[in-house]
Parts: C-alpha cells; structure tokens; sequence
C-alpha cells in the first residue's frame, strides 16, 4: 500500500497545509524513482519537516542523508530510543516509534518479524536510529543480541560521544581521558569500539564514519539496509558531533567531523563475502 | 510453519474455523480433560488465532512458554522466540503488538520486577498485549516458590489485571482476556494471573471446547492508535511523542494521555461482566456476617474455610474478586451488604489486596477488615489458618 | 456527569470517573444521557446548525484516501459540512509541533484547545481521528473550552465528547446527513 497513506482525499484538498500537500506532491518514494539520495535534497519535498534541536547540530544535517538515502521509505519503519534524536522523531514523515531508554532493537526485533509474518509479500525494512548512549550503555544488550539472532535490521548509531540531552555526561563512547560529567578526572578507558563488536557479533556489514561526506553517509545507509532486508543484522556508527558540549560554535561542526575523519572515525568498513556478493548483483541491477 | 495469507474468512492460518468469543466461551459443546496450568494455557492459546509469543525460561511459567513454543512449531502461532531477558521480551512484545499482531507473553516474580519498565509503556502505548503472571516470590532470599507480592508492583502500571483462581479458569480467563483487551475504548494490556505451582503445575478436570475453532484474528484497524505498519495514516506518525520536553510542552497531553489511560482500563467493566459472568463470584451464605474477600488460590482455601465453619453453625461467604484492575469496587459494596467483619486471605507479607479492599471501602461500608491471615515464601494456607483467625477475632481471647 | 467548560487549568474531570463510559452498541451518549442513535443525531445537527463557528475537524482516517471507505466518507463528510454550514479544520497528524501550531489552519490533539479559542468554535465535530488522540483532545478541550464537542466515531464512541456517535461508517453517515436536512429546514436556516 505504501504511498496511498500520503494521498490527500479531493474534498480536503482546500484545507490542507503546503506541507502535506508538499509531501504528497513532491516527496520521493522507490515507486516515483529508482534512486534515492542527497542529490535531490534541495529540489524535493524532505521526509524531515522541521526540528527542534540546536542551531547548527550535525545530528539534525545527518538524519536528512539518512532520510534521503532510504529505498522504500514508504516501507520503511524507524525506531528511536531516547536522548537528542528523540526530538526530531516526531517529525519524520514516516511510521517511527520510541518506546524506552535502550531498548530499540529489541522493539525493531517485534516489528521486523510481525511485519514479516503480517506482510510476507512486501519487503518492510526496519531501521534503528540511535544515540551512543541507547546503543552502546544502557541498550548494549539488546543491540548485540538482535546481532547474535540474524534480525533483518539496520541499526545506525548516531555517535556524538555523550550524553548530551541529559547535559554532557561521559559515556562508553567518549574517549579515554576526555572530562564531562561523571567524569570529572577524565574518562578512564578506552572508547568501546562498537562498530568491531558488531562484526564480532554477527553483523554483515558494518561502518565507522563521521557525517562529514553526505553521499558516503547515504551510500552506506543504502547499502546497509539492502543487506539486513536480504542478509541480517548491519551496524553504520556515525560521528555526529554534540558542538555544544565540546565547546564549538554552529559553524564548526562539519571542520570538527572532517577532522576525525583521520583520528577516530577514521574510516573502518567490513562487508561479508555474502554481502560483496549482494551489493555486486544490486549494482549490477542498477538498484544501488 | 503457517502463513498468515493461509487465513480465509472462515478459517485461520492452521485451518481452524473462526468463531466468536460467545461461541468460544458460552455455546461450544465441551468436553473433559485432565490437565495442569501449563498445558491448558496451549489449549487457550491454541483457539485464539495468537500471531506472535515471545519467551524467557523462569520458574515456574518455563513449561507455559516452551507449550506455546510448540504451538509456534505445529503452525498455530505465527511469530515466537527466546529473547534476551525480560525487560528485552517485553519491549519485543512491545514491538509485536505496535505492529499489529496478537501477542502474549508469560512471566513470573523476578522476571516481572526485571521488565518492569516495560508494563507502564505498554499501556501507554495502548497494546492489548496479554501477560500471563504465574505469580511466585521475589527476591531477597532467592525463592522460587509460590508467593504473590508481584502482583502490587504491577497494580498501577495501567495494565489491567485479573486473577484466575484454578485451572479451568486461566482457560476461559487467557481467551476472554484478548477479547476484552482488544475493544477499541478499551485497548490496553491485560496481565492474567495465577498463582505459580498452586496452579501451574496442578493437574485438575477442566472442560474444554474442541481444537478444531479458534477466534477470529485480531484487527489493528480497530485500534486506537494507527498500527506502526507504514499501512495506516498519517505516514507522519511517532508512537509515542515526548510531549512534555523543555523544547515542546503540553503537560496537559501528558495529563490527559494518563487519565485516557486509566479511563481505557475502566471501560473494559461492561465487556468483563459479560465475558466472565461477572467481576466477582460469591459463594456461600447469603445472609453471613462474615466475609472473605480474596482471589486466586487464597479464595479457594477460603471456600474450604467456609464449609468447615458451616460444620460449627457459623455463616460465612466468599467474595472472589476476578478482576483486581478495574477494581470491581460497585459488586464489591453490592456483595457486602450486611457483612460485619471482612476477612483477606492472602499469599503475600504486605496484605496489598487488604489496602485496596479498604480503600475501596472507606466511608461506604462500616465492616471491619481484618488483613489476614498472611502466609508467604511458598507457605500454604490451610483451611484452619483461615479457620483459627476467624475464631480468634469472633470469640476473642479463647482462641480457636 | 461531563461538565461542559468553562476553563479549568488541567483536563480534569475525565467522564469515566465520573461514570460515564462509551454508549453500548445502537445506542448514542447525549452528555450523561444514553440515547438512540437517531435522537443523538438530530440533537447534534441542532447544535452544530445553532452555535457560532461550527467546525468538522476530520482526522487522518478520513483525510487521506488509503482505502475505498476514507475516501466514501470524504465525500459525505463534506457534504455535511455544506448541510450543517459548518468550517472545516483539519487535524492532518498527532505530532507534537515546533514551536507552534497555526490555530487558523489546522488543530493539534496535544493542545486542541489553541484552535478552539483562536477560532471562538461553539461546536465541533472530530470525525477520522484516531479514538487514542480523540480521547486526549476531548478531555483537553472539555476541562479548557466552552465548546460544545461531538465525536461521531467508526468504533465504539466517546464519553468525553459532549455526544458522541458510534459505529458510523458510510451509510451511518448518509443517514446522520438525511436528519441534518431535515433539522435545517425545521430551523428554518
């Protein structure tokens, strides 16, 4: 069914709002166009209506690749967990759902494989979209073990490196030696490195990066969620700075993301021989 | 495995015929079986057109969950597996439910107290999940055994609770609970308890309809909330919104959302009397005095109670309270009238069904309550505990 | 009983704790009154026909046209805004928005009370909306407003609307715009 939840009945027409009439009319979904992406971000109707968090947060710049990168946004359902994210997820014009602090995959593992059961002949991807703190600390067990059980699922992990909706607290993601809160001596070990537990655990393709190239952030969404939608689990962490809380100015946060591009978000990349195998027949196909 | 396409109008994804909950429950020629709690929780499960079950091993619901399991193998449930832990099984049963699948799950005592995070979203979120609690103690010291303290934890989570006392009644209770569960005004979880072992585990007759009917599929068309299934408008649609954030506030939808939640749980009042033939049971003499007022197990050792204290020519009734939320406070007072001294067995240290009979009764009803007698940890309680408190209050200081 | 307005400063009291809960099947809920479902109709054509800026307030269910009944209804549901000379404003989806609503364009559940006071709506109908974000709004709108609220539901109904109308599906509908006819020309309007 897809797009006809979009499709504004004649008799309201008159009443509607630009935006939605916007959506309807100028949004892009895999009927309208084989091709996603960030190249059509400025001429299209976005699947982000607007946002509430800080002037010039990375964050909010790397939630629209991902949004213009999706396939099937029509068939597409996100789930979120608590922290900076959730203040943008009202406003994704697509199904999404935040339930609890950490227990995202474990939420997407339900809705995944109901959505298989209820929908066996429509492909229905389920994605992730979370903070480091939700992925790595509080919901580091229900992240690794949707890995462990092959879910067909996409988990993307916004990285800023702290917990910053609470106010600058130091999390498994910050790395060593760094002062917030909670660590007011430093941080005492090492930055977990998620995106090697994810290879450990079972993902087929998994990435660190920082949102610093749009088209290697949508590139990377796009391929990771045909490989979970075939495949199973697939891990994308994403360095999205929190320019607040380590002091920069709206400006900086893409010469801050350029910068770790060589320190540590230097770019690690592991595709399965499986996975090589998919995205080789999907660009073959001309769908990637 | 079955495919849920299988499903015509008149027959689910296993070839059973649909039926309604009327049929199911009241018209159905039945027969007699055999049979523990465990195994007639698949008999439940297996005529109610279930799509998803998820599990965790605790004592004492393990063989309850792995019974479904095998309902899940032979075709009759469409989705099932072992999660990661309680709090991990509750948010995949939360994900279930928001994406349109009947869905039931079974805990017990630490398992419940692990997820319990979970319970409060649930309702939240308006799933008509259905929980079965096989009630046992928790912790510290480590028990295992059966003890209902849990259930107090569970009393304000918005979930709506109800209390099967035997065997035959976690049957009809586990197929009316989806029912009821699922009306659109109604529309949030439903937690169906026993207590674990006393009813788990003991084999007892039961009358069952035959395997070959099942209820017709759940519909989350019907729902309250649109089904996070990209299938239902607005494609704009988070389930649920922050709506009391520093950047966006309303708490008047935060107010409201609880109170439309508690709301939810008291609408449910009508379908449950019809469903299980009311919200309590009475037994014994009408025109008694004396009262107990218990549910579960504790009530069926108050029934044994009650006739050894016909034996002596002293009139007593049992007030069997089946659902705990709503709590059926209009019967309750109904039941009451004339009783002087109100006895609550229960099966717990802290009496928590004692508090909500008297705050049900306070300043409408002038009998005493006496909270007790109280066992726990896996104690029984045997008619004459029941026996000796109520001779020691009626002929006090003389004992029983 | 459901108090109609004036402003209280929280949604309180809800119906149901005040013993009301939705109407049983046929049947209608006029305030605190169980009623047949044509007497509810006529009631609310009446209302809706006499109080100033009556608005319809369609929901998602009706607004979009995602099956053959939301786009039936569509079509009834502007006519009877033509028959009841009514406004409509619509309440597109639930999100809570940042940083604020535009009261003269649509209505949001999380603060529909906004719409009510900017637009001075006496009487409202909220038909398509979800029964979850119908219920938050109408206990809103209840504790906050003076309007005179109806729910006229595809389910079962809502005890916070001041009436409300159950199970209504298109041919419901057709029939609810039939009696709206007929009250109009009794109004001589």
């Amino acid at each position: 069914m897809g797009t006809n939840i979009y499709k504004i009945n004649p008799e309201f027409r008159d009443i509607m709002p630009k935006e939605i009439i916007d959506l309807e009319e100028n949004a892009t979904w895999s009927a309208t166009t084989d091709k996603r992406g960030i190249k059509e971000l400025p001429e299209t109707k976005e699947l982000l209506e607007e946002h509430s968090l800080c002037a010039g947060c990375p964050e909010a710049a790397a939630l629209r690749y991902v949004l213009a990168a999706l396939p099937k946004p029509e068939d597409t359902v996100i789930v979120n967990s608590t922290g900076c994210t959730s203040l943008m997820f009202p406003h994704i014009a697509l199904h999404t759902v935040h339930s609890l602090f950490g227990n995202q995959n474990a939420v997407a593992t339900g809705i995944k494989r109901v959505l298989d059961w209820r929908f066996p002949e429509i492909e229905k991807d389920v994605v992730v979209l979370a903070g480091d703190g939700a992925t790595v600390d509080i919901g580091l067990d229900y992240t690794l073990q949707s890995f462990f059980r092959q879910e067909n699922i996409t988990t993307i992990c916004f990285d800023n490196e702290v917990y910053a909706n609470t106010g600058g607290q130091e999390s498994g993601a910050t790395p060593k030696g760094q002062v917030f809160k909670m660590a007011p001596t430093g941080k005492k070990f090492e930055k977990v490195r998620m995106w090697e537990l994810a290879v450990t655990s079972g993902c087929h393709y998994s990435m660190n990066m920082t949102a610093s190239a749009p088209k290697a952030v949508a590139k990377a969404v796009r391929e990771a969620i045909f490989v979970a939608r075939y495949l199973g689990p697939t891990f994308l962490n994403i360095y999205t700075p929190c320019i607040l809380e380590i002091g920069l100015n709206a400006n900086e946060g893409l010469r801050e993301m350029k910068e770790q591009d060589k320190e540590r978000f230097a770019a690690f990349k592991f595709v399965s021989p499986e996975a090589e195998e998919l995205l080789a027949k999907l660009k073959e196909e001309g769908r990637l | 495995m079955s495919k849920r396409s299988d499903m015509t109008e008149t027959k689910n994804w296993s070839g059973q015929t649909l039926v309604t909950a009327d049929h199911m429950l009241f018209e159905a020629p039945r027969s007699k079986h055999f049979m523990t709690g465990s195994e007639v929780l698949k008999e439940a499960v297996k005529r109610c057109t279930v799509d998803a079950s998820v599990s965790y091993p605790i004592t004492p619901q393990s063989e309850a969950a792995h019974l479904i399991g095998e309902l899940w193998a032979e075709g009759y449930v469409g989705v099932y597996f072992r999660g990661e832990n309680e709090f991990g099984v509750m948010s995949e049963v939360a994900g279930c439910a928001m994406a349109g699948a009947r869905t039931i799950t079974t805990t017990s005592g630490p398992g419940t107290l692990r997820a319990m995070e979970n319970f409060a979203q649930w309702s939240g979120t308006r799933i008509p999940c259905q929980l079965i609690l096989m009630a046992r103690g928790i912790n510290s010291p480590l028990t295992i055994q059966p003890d209902n303290l849990e259930v107090s934890y569970m009393l304000e989570t918005g979930c709506q609770i109800w209390y099967a006392e035997n065997v035959q009644e976690l049957f009809d209770m586990s197929i009316a609970a989806f029912v009821v569960a699922e009306k659109p005004d109604v529309h949030v979880p439903i937690i169906t308890v026993v207590d674990g072992f006393f009813v788990s585990h003991t084999r007892e007759s039961v009358m069952l309809p035959e395997d070959d009917i099942a209820l017709f599929p759940y519909d989350p068309n019907r729902a309250p909330l649109p089904a996070i299934d990209s299938e239902t408008p607005p494609g704009r649609f988070l389930r649920d919104p922050f709506v009391m954030k520093s950047n966006y506030i309303s708490y008047a939808t935060h107010a409201s959302w609880q109170w439309e939640i508690r709301s939810a749980v008291e609408r449910s009042v009508p379908y449950a009397r019809h469903y299980l033939k009311g919200l309590v049971h009475v037994t014994g003499d009408a025109d008694a005095e004396i009262a107990f007022v218990a549910c579960g197990t504790a009530s069926y050792q108050a029934k044994e109670a009650h006739r050894e204290l016909t034996k002596l020519g002293i009139k007593t009734k049992v007030i069997k309270l089946r659902t705990i939320r709503p709590f059926p406070e209009a019967e309750l007072l109904e039941a009451l009238k004339g009783v002087k001294t109100i006895f609550v067995p229960e099966f717990n240290v802290v009496g928590w069904l004692e508090k909500e009979v008297k705050k049900c009764l306070y300043g409408k009803c002038d009998a005493n309550v006496v909270g007790g007698p109280r066992v726990a940890g896996g104690m029984s309680m045997p008619a004459e505990a029941i026996l000796r408190e109520v001779m020691e209050k009626i002929n006090s200081g003389k004992g029983a | 009983m459901a108090n109609q307005g004036p402003a209280y400063y929280s949604p309180y009291p809800t119906a149901v704790y005040e013993g009301v809960i939705t109407p049983p099947e046929g049947k209608a809920l006029l305030l605190t009154k169980v009623v047949d479902e044509e007497i509810a109709m006529r009631e609310i054509a009446k209302v809706m026909l006499t109080s100033e800026n009556a608005t319809i307030f369609p929901g998602p269910q009706v607004l979009y046209g995602y099956n053959e009944e939301s786009k039936k209804k569509a079509k009834l549901i502007k006519e009877m805004s033509e028959v009841l000379n009514a406004k409509m404003i619509p309440m597109y989806d639930y999100r809570p928005k940042y940083p604020k609503i535009d009261a003269e364009v649509e209505i949001n559940p999380n603060h529909p009370n906004l719409t009510i006071w900017h637009n001075e709506i006496k009487a409202a109908i909220f038909i398509g909306v979800h029964c979850h974000y119908a219920n938050v709004a109408l206990k809103i709108v209840r504790a906050e407003t003076d309007c005179y609220t109806i729910a006229i539901c595809g389910l079962s109904g809502h005890e916070d609307a001041m009436a409300t109308l159950r199970d209504m599906h298109s041919h419901e509908l057709e029939k609810f715009i039939k009696i709206a006819r007929e009250v109009k020309s009794e109004l001589k309007l």
